[in-house]
């Protein structure tokens, strides 16, 4: 039994299921859904669509090198079957899985540093420029200690600025 | 040639029109036309076309980068000129189009393992007896 994998979104395609399409050059298209196989139909390219695999390897989104990738491939030589090896790989599979779901959360893990601070930045701009809609200008003018701190951070920042450029 | 409708009961209606004309039409898979050009540029040297009344102006005039044949020089001409036409020259110019490999690679899987080369050892002894 062969588990193939979607031409389109590259998921495993399970006996049974999917649709196959053979070009008239024998080229054999698997798609693991409909919505694969529609958007094979469209002519869509699968780098260009964000949700499939191809998309995400080719910008950084999955792991791209590593050890693990190696195992699963597809062997074109049938082996003989050996019921000591058999066992081994079995145990191996569990392991290796076990490193490389601990591998990829490393990835996004580091992938995902930076986007806290990204985030908040952007909140507090967000809020500086619409901090009208919060408070009436008029209110804000009378009343200076609501946002006081905030202003402070604005003000500092501008100030560096022109330090640097003199 | 399709076209051939061997249910219908009428004789006369036998043949399809449509079914016959549609494989005139159907382009190339872009893996097939990226091969094609590669070949172009490594040999630099194409083949005469073949005459098809079928296809337009005989099947002479082709653009190999588009798949599609045109009925003469001048309306070819205008289609390099054209926007499509360049667009595609630009992708086909580009990376390889995507393959079941390529999914494949995506999808964590490493390259093929074919095993080791078959006829290596009967090959070897063969070639070094005569020299």
């Amino acid at each position: 039994m062969r588990l193939e994998k979607c031409w389109f979104c590259s998921s495993t395609v399970y006996p049974g299921h999917g649709i196959q399409f053979v070009r008239n050059d024998a080229k054999i298209f698997r798609f693991c859904r409909s919505k694969c196989h529609k958007n094979f139909k469209m002519k869509r390219n699968p780098r260009k669509v964000k949700w499939t695999k191809a998309f995400r390897r080719l910008h950084g989104k999955d792991m791209t090198q590593d050890s693990t990738f190696e195992f699963e491939r597809k062997r074109n030589r049938p082996e003989r079957y050996d019921r000591n090896v058999t066992m081994e790989t079995l145990k191996a599979i569990k392991k290796i899985d076990k490193i490389r779901v601990a591998r990829e959360a490393r990835h996004h893990k580091m992938r995902m540093k930076g986007k806290k601070g990204i985030e908040q930045k952007a909140a507090e701009r967000e809020l500086e420029q619409g901090i009208s809609l919060v408070k009436a200008p008029l209110a804000l003018r009378e009343e200076s200690s609501l946002t006081l701190s905030k202003i402070k951070v604005k003000v500092s920042q501008p100030q560096a600025e022109y330090q640097m450029e003199e | 040639m399709g076209g051939k409708c061997p249910h219908r009961k009428v004789k006369k209606r036998r043949f399809s029109n449509k079914r016959a004309r549609r494989s005139n039409f159907l382009l190339k898979g872009n893996d097939l036309v990226f091969d094609e050009l590669k070949k172009l540029t490594e040999g630099e040297q194409m083949k005469p076309l073949p005459l098809n009344e079928d296809l337009p102006g005989m099947g002479q005039f082709y653009c190999a980068h588009c798949d599609r044949y045109f009925a003469d020089e001048e309306v070819r001409g205008e289609h390099y000129r054209s926007k499509r036409h360049k667009k595609r020259v630009k992708e086909m110019n580009g990376p390889s189009p995507h393959r079941q490999l390529d999914a494949e690679l995506a999808a964590g899987m490493g390259m093929p393992d074919n095993g080791p080369k078959l006829m290596t050892m009967s090959l070897s002894p063969s070639l070094s007896l005569p020299s």
